[in-house]
């Protein structure tokens, strides 16, 4: 049953020519107005049609009103009491949730006798409720556009309605023109008038039909319409597969049909796009035939294959519509509407290729966007380095995560079984700019923190000798030097470090070590030029030259220290080491991997670095030039960190392999993740301190809080290993632990310790005792197998070989194992841990030095936990700089629901 | 969502009190079997499938049984039957014994959404029993009536009538297959056909519209379909494990059905807009791995999830993360870049970061933000992008994340590897 519309429809269609689609006359009643998605949508369109909205309905919400740019939309319960209100209108629009559509349409229609067409925007309907709503817009002569679609526009009168046809800038795409578009697809329905504009072409009325098993208003309706309106002089379909919809229409004027959708035919199933089962005789191909057998054509248009006829044109493509429809009309004689407007090209707004060199076709250049998008994204390039989401902290990291199952632990990518053959100095770094420094940083960070070791003149060195004598283990020590490295010693080159990322973070400055780069651009006031250089009581201070010459001296480049020296005027070590930190970061920044917040607070760390590493040698060895007898300009201009370290343990350079071993230990001992007690310890100090306030955050407080979660079992057991090879090698004569010829028959060794264990063993059983565990062997994870390894002591021991390196301790760890084995002493062959590699690697470094006389077992043992403090001091501040990034206030505490309490 | 075959469809059709053939699952004892024959003589044997699998008497996947014995074989013959339809192949779990029904008439009977009419449509012949294409358009009824008065006894009667049906089967289907209006239209189905509908005739001679076999579809849209109570397994053959998942999450606002192009893909494409996705779907082709629609404006925790199961199941396989849909007319892109970005990174954070370029295309509210957003996501996790606005065709940047693809595939997802610290 239908009402009859206008021409001989076989149902009714009220809408004769496209221009009633969308009027300026028409008002609109929205349903459900204050939902998400027309408060968003409604405003705009109300705003581009010149206040078409009279009111909208919301239950419950009567008497609220949708603000919009051009004046306040009523809201009413019903569209009843709209109407009682004294409002009149001819256009209802039906944003409902889908199981309320069906009742909104019957409420529009039954309540308002003016009503001529609705459009309903919401998507997912039963097709159930589709079929009544067909049935009663038919019999009550009513004309409806959608469901699941975008609404209709007119480009000439500029009214929108239902909708966000062009967006939340439709004067961007509805750009006044002749052709019309109906579109299955309600966000190409906008693309497909972006598209046309590169070729000239402008819009009369676009209509996103939607797509599903009923079109309410379909392509028949519309080529009726669109054969009336004299606007219009061509058309522009999109349509996907499903429905007879476009089958034997004969169209009064030019065609481009895009029929997009071959891919469906390849599922078995149905499709929810475009309605109808697949494989019915309606599939994308049988479109294309109807197109072209409509336009008299005998292929697809494509730029290489222009297959055109007047009548019209089937592309595939949506980027073949411009061309496609400029081909037709060429042929009719008509041309564009207007010039040219942009280009489809490719054109990236924002790239990042993260270093890696792409090739040429991939790595296209960024460009500008259009307006208003490049000041936006300008906004963004100015806003240096990366933003990190906070959340809280407690028990996790986003530095360093241990793998269950290797027992391995990686920070910020990087294992540390691959960092521990890194140079110490690309160690130093990591935890701060998240990436391996190259030789130039790593030249850098050498002469930066040797800068900060000698602490002659220094209150530090005279609390950390106090502390030394009190008997404090090197943990205590070096958390006094640390506490006193607190925030007003950084004041300035913390700030100094700001005052450099600022300029340069507009500048475009990619790489901190260009020294191509133009400084003129790079300007600064004098407030700012006085904190970079040098005051009049740092008139005595050496190290700024030292500083500058050994960067020189070591090839060193930095493009924020060829600023600082163009300054005219002696520049402070505070500045120097700004530019430095900077220097390093400004890659990482630039990429973002790296806060700015990071940037800004690196200058601290050096310096901590520098000061408690210098804080475990005692104050007679701070002298004015020399440190431990090594002169300022050797140490800036030759020395590694890894040389450092050994000198703060050893008292001496190390020998090449010696400061291998060093490098490998410290590397060995960066990060247990964040569960390891010492992670706890600085994660819980930069959690008290707020890191969402991170300026008030005490770094070294943090440092301190490391150390004070270190200690006699978490650190300090590192000589265990070493007391036990000691009692084993004591009167061996062994001289060269590197020497694989030493003479000695590790095995027999082995064996007299295996079988007196096993008897120490049956004898502690008799007794009821607990066996003692032997440090280096065996392994919680490792075991079970008949020989077994532990992954991270055969990863360096492979290395060492691969090297031609001998360390006789470790080989008599391997002996002793399998010794123990064979006599019975262990079930099975226990796995070498990685600690029996530490304990060999040091003891090996200090053996000379022990067997001499010069060191004594107290000294090898302050050496084995100060081992740990330089490696965990690296794990240390990544977990700070990281818990500063990203954590919360207090969020390493644990709710009391979770505490237990024990009598 | 569809059902064909009698075990679930008697079920279906008790509803309404249409006859069916008596039916015997794939748990019925010899007993039971042997009963079956007893009181009908003849039994049909035929593969219990899950989901739609159509056209099984041509497959040969229909046995006969006139006895125990064959009944057996029969069963033993068809009950891991494999079923090929074009691209798809169905496996049989079970099988179904259903009495045979003797009969003069077969008629074929189907109720769908006809386009061409915009109307619920009956198609209805009494040469049933056969492929409804292989009919002459004379001998069938096309009928299209008015959903709101639905599919009364007058609208069969005057097809009837107008194909020249036989006299005698006019007046019982009259009577009963406006039940099947009422089946359809009122338990969410879109199509529902019934072929054969064996007229059996009673003692009085009287004939009885009996249904052989059974194929419907159902709305997914349409919570009616609940009604039913039907059990969520006989759906599960329609889709994968993927696409069961993330489809549960399938509501009004946003996304509509994802789909698995290719679980071997290298191309992930999240896509905003039914447009979009069948473009980019047809242009990336096989390297697609899954067509998806994320569009209408979906929430922050919304995008989250769906992306955080299309990470699970496929990012490890994937080269290109490709983001893309036309200029957004109200999707907040802020909001669907930071449920995935922030997807991405809990992924990474709890399953390792994997080898990756990330090629985006998209136009909307918020755009810069969202672009902004995601792009310190990516810097953070160190994986390469590039991003382009709506000023670019889609299908020149769908060609463009093909182009990356090809070139992960020639050692750029082992540099990327290597760039990001990544074993590979």
């Amino acid at each position: 049953m239908y009402r009859q519309g206008v021409a001989d429809f076989p149902y009714f269609l009220g809408i004769d020519r496209l221009d009633q689609i969308a009027t300026p006359d028409d008002r609109v009643c929205v349903l459900n107005i204050l939902g998400g998605e027309s408060r968003t949508v409604t405003p705009v369109s109300h705003a581009f049609s010149g206040g078409n909205v009279v009111f909208g309905t919301s239950p419950g919400r009567s008497g609220q009103v949708l603000k919009t740019p051009t004046g306040d939309i009523p809201v009413f319960n019903t569209v009843l009491e709209g109407l009682k209100a004294g409002y009149r209108f001819n256009t209802g629009v039906v944003y409902l949730p889908p199981s309320g559509v069906r009742d909104g349409v019957a409420e529009l229609i039954r309540v308002n006798p003016d009503l001529r067409k609705i459009v309903i925007i919401t998507e997912k309907i039963a097709v159930h409720d589709a079929r009544e709503i067909r049935a009663m817009a038919q019999t009550s002569g009513i004309d409806i556009v959608g469901g699941n679609c975008l609404g209709v526009a007119d480009s000439w009168s500029r009214v929108r309605i239902g909708g966000a046809l062009g967006g939340d800038h439709p004067e961007e795409s509805l750009i006044k023109g002749s052709v019309a578009v109906f579109s299955n697809s309600g966000g190409f329905t906008t693309t497909i008038a972006q598209y046309m504009a590169t070729a000239g072409w402008g819009t009369t009325t676009l209509i996103s039909s939607g797509k599903d098993v009923y079109i309410q208003y379909g392509a028949r309706d519309f080529a009726h319409a669109f054969g009336n309106d004299p606007r219009s002089r061509a058309a522009v379909l999109y349509v996907e597969p499903g429905g007879y919809y476009e089958r034997g229409i004969e169209w009064s004027k030019p065609v481009v049909a895009c029929v997009v959708g071959r891919w469906k035919s390849r599922l078995t199933r149905a499709v929810g796009h475009a309605g109808a089962m697949a494989g019915s005789g309606d599939s994308a191909e049988d479109k294309e035939r109807w197109f072209m057998e409509a336009f008299g054509v005998s292929g697809i248009f494509t730029p290489a294959t222009p297959h055109v006829s007047v009548k019209g044109a089937l592309v595939t493509n949506i980027a073949d519509i411009p061309a496609a429809l400029t081909a037709v009309m060429a042929l009719n004689g008509d041309s564009p509407d207007f010039s040219p407007r942009g280009s489809l090209k490719l054109k990236p707004w924002i790239a990042n290729d993260q270093g890696l060199q792409l090739p040429s076709e991939i790595a296209l250049p960024v460009v500008t966007a259009p307006s208003p998008y490049d000041q936006q994204i300008a906004g963004l390039s100015q806003q240096i380095g990366a933003v990190i989401a906070r959340q809280g902290m407690k028990d996790k990291s986003g530095a360093s995560v241990m793998d269950a199952q290797t027992q391995v632990t990686s920070v910020h990518g990087h294992t540390v079984l691959d960092l521990a053959l890194q140079p110490l100095e690309a160690m130093f770094a990591l935890p701060l700019v998240h990436e391996i420094a190259d030789a130039n940083d790593r030249a850098l960070l050498d002469v930066a923190v040797a800068a900060e070791v000698n602490l002659v003149g220094d209150p530090i060195l005279v609390a950390t000798d106090a502390a030394r004598a009190a008997g404090n283990a090197p943990n205590a020590i070096m958390a006094v030097a640390a506490g006193i490295t607190g925030p007003r010693r950084l004041e300035r080159a913390l700030a100094c470090a700001q005052a450099l990322i600022e300029p340069f973070a507009r500048s475009g400055l990619r790489d901190g070590r260009d020294e191509g780069f133009d400084l003129s651009k790079i300007q600064v006031d004098d407030e700012t030029r006085r904190l970079f250089l040098a005051t009049a009581d740092e008139a005595d201070d050496p190290r700024p030259e030292a500083m500058l010459d050994a960067i020189a001296a070591r090839g060193g480049r930095s493009v924020f220290l060829n600023f600082l020296q163009g300054l005219g005027a002696r520049v402070s070590r505070d500045a120097i080491l700004a530019a430095i930190t900077t220097t390093i970061a400004w890659g990482p920044l630039v990429r973002k991997r790296i806060s700015r917040l990071t940037a800004e607070t690196l200058p601290w760390y050096l310096r901590l670095y520098g000061v408690m590493v210098g804080a475990t040698i005692p104050g007679q060895h701070h002298q004015s030039g020399s440190l431990w007898g090594i002169p300022r300009a050797e140490r800036f201009q030759d020395w590694t960190m890894a040389d450092l370290c050994c000198l703060a343990m050893t008292g001496k350079r190390p020998a090449p392999n010696e400061a291998l071993y060093i490098q490998i230990l410290i590397g060995l001992l960066i990060s247990n993740g964040p569960g390891a007690i010492s992670a706890q310890g600085a994660k819980g100090a930069v959690a008290a301190d707020g890191p969402q306030t991170p300026e008030r955050v005490q770094i070294n407080k943090a440092m301190m809080g490391f150390l004070t979660h270190s200690g006699y079992s978490h650190g300090g057991n590192g000589f265990e290993g070493m007391a036990f090879l000691l009692d084993q090698f004591r009167d061996s004569g062994l001289t060269d632990p590197a020497n694989p010829n030493h003479g000695l028959d590790l095995r027999a060794m082995a064996r007299r310790f295996a079988v007196a264990y096993k008897a120490e063993k049956r004898h502690a059983k008799e007794l009821g005792q607990e066996v003692r565990a032997l440090p280096g062997v065996h392994h919680p994870v490792f075991k079970g197998k008949p020989e077994n390894f532990d992954p991270r002591e055969r990863f360096i021991a492979r290395f060492m070989e691969e090297r031609g390196e001998y360390n006789v301790f470790h080989d008599f760890y391997r002996h002793l194992v399998r010794e123990m084995f064979e006599v019975g002493a262990s079930p099975y062959v226990f796995c070498v841990n990685v600690d029996a590699i530490i304990a060999a690697l040091l003891l090996s470094v200090l053996w000379k030095d022990y067997q001499s006389g010069a060191l004594t077992s107290r000294d090898l043992e302050t050496a084995a936990f100060t081992v740990f403090l330089f490696g965990r001091m690296i794990g240390a501040a990544a977990e700070i700089d990281d818990h500063l990034n990203r954590g919360r206030n207090m969020d390493t505490r644990t709710p009391a629901s979770a505490c237990g309490h024990v009598l | 969502m569809q059902v064909t075959g009698m075990l679930t469809g008697a079920r279906l059709l008790a509803h309404v009190g249409f006859p069916t053939s008596e039916i015997l699952g794939p748990d019925a004892t010899e007993d039971q079997i042997q009963g079956l024959i007893d009181r009908h003589g003849l039994i049909f044997i035929k593969p219990l499938f899950r989901g739609g699998v159509g056209k099984k008497g041509k497959a040969g996947l229909i046995g006969r049984a006139r006895d125990l014995g064959t009944a057996l074989a029969e069963k033993e013959r068809l009950y891991f039957a494999e079923h090929r339809h074009g691209n798809a192949v169905a496996k049989a779990n079970g099988v179904t014994f259903e009495a045979g029904v003797p009969a003069e008439h077969e008629v074929y009977f189907a109720i769908t959404d006809d386009t061409r009419f915009r109307a619920p449509t009956m198609t209805l012949t009494h040469r049933g029993g056969v492929d409804i294409e292989e009919l002459d358009k004379s001998e069938i009824a096309s009928v299209p009536f008015d959903a709101l008065t639905g599919m009364k006894a007058f609208v069969v009667a005057n097809a009837l009538t107008e194909i020249g049906a036989p006299r005698e089967i006019i007046s019982p289907l009259t009577q009963h297959l406006p039940k099947l209006w009422e089946l359809m239209h009122h338990y969410g189905m879109t199509t529902l056909e019934l072929n054969p509908i064996r007229m059996m005739p009673g003692r009085d001679g009287r004939l009885t519209p009996i249904a052989c076999d059974l194929k419907c579809g159902f709305d997914r849209d349409d919570p009616r379909v609940g009604r039913l109570g039907l059990p969520d397994y006989l759906f599960a053959a329609d889709i994968s494990e993927f696409e069961q998942e993330v489809n549960q999450l399938r509501t009004h606002q946003g996304q509509s059905d994802v789909f698995v192009i290719n679980e071997k893909g290298t191309i992930l494409a999240p896509t905003f807009g039914g447009g979009a996705n069948s473009l980019v779907t047809e242009v990336l082709g096989d390297v697609a791995i899954i067509s998806s629609d994320f569009g209408g404006n979906p929430p922050y925790e919304k995008m989250k999830a769906v992306a955080s199961i299309c990470y699970r199941h496929f990012l490890k396989q994937t080269n290109v993360l490709f983001i893309i849909g036309g200029k957004s007319n109200n999707t907040d892109i802020l909001e669907t870049f930071r449920g995935m970005g922030d997807a991405l990174r809990e992924h990474f954070a709890r399953h390792g970061p994997v080898p990756l370029y990330v090629v985006v295309g998209r136009g909307g509210p918020n755009l810069v933000r969202g672009m902004g957003n995601l792009a310190d996501t990516l810097d953070s996790l160190g994986v390469p992008y590039r991003f382009f606005g709506f000023d670019s065709a889609i299908s020149e940047v769908v060609n463009h994340a093909k182009q990356v693809d090809q070139w992960m595939r020639g050692g750029g997802r082992a540099e990327i590897a290597r760039a990001m610290n990544i074993s590979v």
